[in-house]
């Protein structure tokens, strides 16, 4: 029957005198591949994704901000810390996963991915008491030469663990009573926050065991101005921000941490009433000097608040350069920012409704806008 | 997380972006007078949404207002088939937490409030509420919202919601 009526039809355009029109080529056979990631380039940010909503799935996305393109994923399990190796070649995750999805055995690992191919490349079983918190740069992180990985622990009692990732083992557990998290210094040194407004630095010997440990003095006030349990790297340690906007850089390039003279975002008539917030709450910008910090209007209780301004400060002389609102760009108020490092730097800025803009690191001009990328976009790393 | 939920939780947070909570919340109110059949509004906090009605809803268990969850950070339990003091069906209460001091308007009392996580399922997804007052960064775990206090719970560490069980009042000038 179908061959008679293209026959019929044949016929019908023949003698109406219309020209049959020549069959397009028919499109080749095509190969199934696995695309091959272009080489890196200074502009690549890995956006970590807590899927806060469905929380066992978290992720993150690798996305290019020159061309705007997803690149790819690495899964990140339920609840994960996330850093990257000081090389930029592998992606650390510590996560944990149920051995029936979101029920059974508990298993916590962390999984290293070779970022030229984005798999996993093998993993290190953990004690199941790793630090199940919001995303810092601090609850898992690489020694300054790559050699030993820290994964910080809470149960809530703190300790941290010290892992060869080169033979995929576990070293040891290290007791820090009292002070969280494991912000690496030098090849072997590991500072955590305490209680008491203080960071205690334990020395590691060559096998990852404890050699030496350090009280410094108190640097900051944990009842009336805490600082966030989070960091923003500089050329030689972090700068803590606190919820009323002191800044206060440390120095861990030495055998102990060195505190300069605290420093403040806001002046005394804007103390208490601009605040930072958020979760990734600065970025700098180490060959320009520039400290990009989300700031809201908001009250104590506010500092989860993502910033309705990015204030744009020098680093050495602490003055502000610039306050770029983000309503006029069409963005939700800002949870999260980092910044690229090469010289032709670009800022990006992830918002409360999931998009990450990529704005101009000098002049804040905004260059795109990648909607939602992710559920809940708190942190990115490059 | 799907569908009418996610156009919901996006119409919050495109709202929440442009202002703060209490301005949005004092605008809403005078707006709000004489005007009683305006439909209720979402309303976000902290960019995270949560349903809320146009005006502080502190006596509703299933809004992110209600006034002992004044410092909680997850998704309510009211919503999620529990209560303010009961966890879910088929979930495991948290024997650790953090605690947290909250006002009643009904009384003029505070309040000490024990957040506990209810555990053992993934994020029931449903009213994420996120307030902070007097929390604490987690090297302060008694008074932190941002750790899993699921945690201890061994294989059925995995969060599902936040209730908020009254412990006592706080002693006046304490």
């Amino acid at each position: 029957m179908r061959a008679s009526a293209l026959m019929f039809t044949a016929l019908v355009y023949l003698v109406a005198g219309v020209p049959v029109r020549a069959a397009p080529p028919p499109l080749q056979a095509e190969q199934l591949s696995v695309q091959k990631l272009p080489p890196p380039n200074p502009h690549w940010i890995y956006v970590f994704d807590e899927a806060f909503f469905n929380e066992i799935d978290a992720r993150i996305h690798l996305f290019d901000g020159d061309t705007y393109q997803r690149l790819g994923q690495i899964d990140a399990g339920f609840s994960p810390g996330v850093n990257l190796s000081p090389d930029g070649a592998t992606t650390v995750v510590a996560t944990t996963y149920f051995s029936r999805g979101s029920r059974g055995t508990r298993t916590d690992v962390v999984e290293f991915t070779d970022n030229r191919t984005l798999r996993v490349t093998h993993e290190i079983v953990l004690p199941a008491k790793r630090a199940e918190t919001v995303p810092s740069l601090f609850n898992v992180a690489y020694s300054a030469d790559g050699h030993f990985v820290y994964a910080a622990y809470i149960t809530p009692a703190a300790s941290f663990g010290v892992l060869d990732p080169e033979h995929g083992t576990v070293l040891g557990e290290i007791d820090t009573a009292g002070c969280q998290l494991v912000i690496p210094s030098g090849p072997n040194r590991v500072s955590s926050l305490c209680e008491s407004g203080r960071l205690l630095t334990v020395t590691l010997d060559a096998q990852g065991h404890e050699a030496g440990r350090a009280m410094s003095a108190q640097f900051f006030d944990t009842d009336h101005d805490p600082v966030f349990a989070q960091g923003i790297k500089s050329a030689s340690g972090y700068l803590f921000v606190s919820f009323l906007g002191e800044v206060h850089e440390v120095d861990l390039s030495d055998g102990q941490p060195r505190f300069a003279a605290p420093w403040s975002l806001v002046s005394p008539a804007e103390r208490g009433v601009w605040r930072p917030g958020g979760v990734q709450l600065g970025a700098l910008q180490r060959a320009l000097g520039r400290l990009y910090v989300p700031m809201h209007k908001g009250g104590e209780g506010s500092h989860k608040e993502g910033g309705s301004e990015i204030w744009v400060f020098d680093a050495g002389s602490h003055r502000r350069l610039a306050r770029w609102p983000v309503a006029p760009l069409g963005l939700a108020p800002i949870v999260a920012v980092q910044v690229s490092q090469d010289e032709a730097p670009v800022l990006f800025a992830a918002t409360s409704a999931a998009d990450v803009a990529v704005l101009d690191a000098r002049s804040g001009r905004l260059r795109h806008v990648e909607k939602h990328l992710g559920q809940t976009p708190w942190m990115m790393l490059n | 997380m799907r569908s009418l939920d996610r156009m919901f939780e996006q119409s919050s947070r495109t709202l929440a972006q442009r202002t703060s909570r209490r301005s949005l919340l004092g605008a809403l109110g005078q707006l709000l007078t004489g005007a009683a059949l305006l439909p209720l509004l979402p309303l976000a906090r902290g960019g995270r949404a949560e349903a809320a009605t146009a005006q502080p809803d502190v006596n509703n268990p299933q809004s992110c207002d209600y006034w002992r969850y004044c410092a909680i950070d997850g998704f309510l339990c009211a919503c999620c088939g529990g209560s303010t003091t009961s966890c879910p069906p088929g979930t495991v209460p948290s024997p650790i937490t953090w605690i947290g001091t909250c006002h009643n308007p009904a009384d003029d009392r505070h309040y000490m409030v024990s957040y506990n996580d209810c555990c053992g399922k993934t994020s029931c997804g449903h009213c994420d509420c996120n307030r902070n007052e007097r929390e604490k960064p987690t090297y302060r775990p008694s008074r932190n919202n941002d750790l899993n206090w699921c945690l201890a719970n061994g294989d059925d560490s995995n969060y599902h919601c936040s209730v908020s069980v009254i412990l006592g009042v706080v002693p006046p000038g304490s």
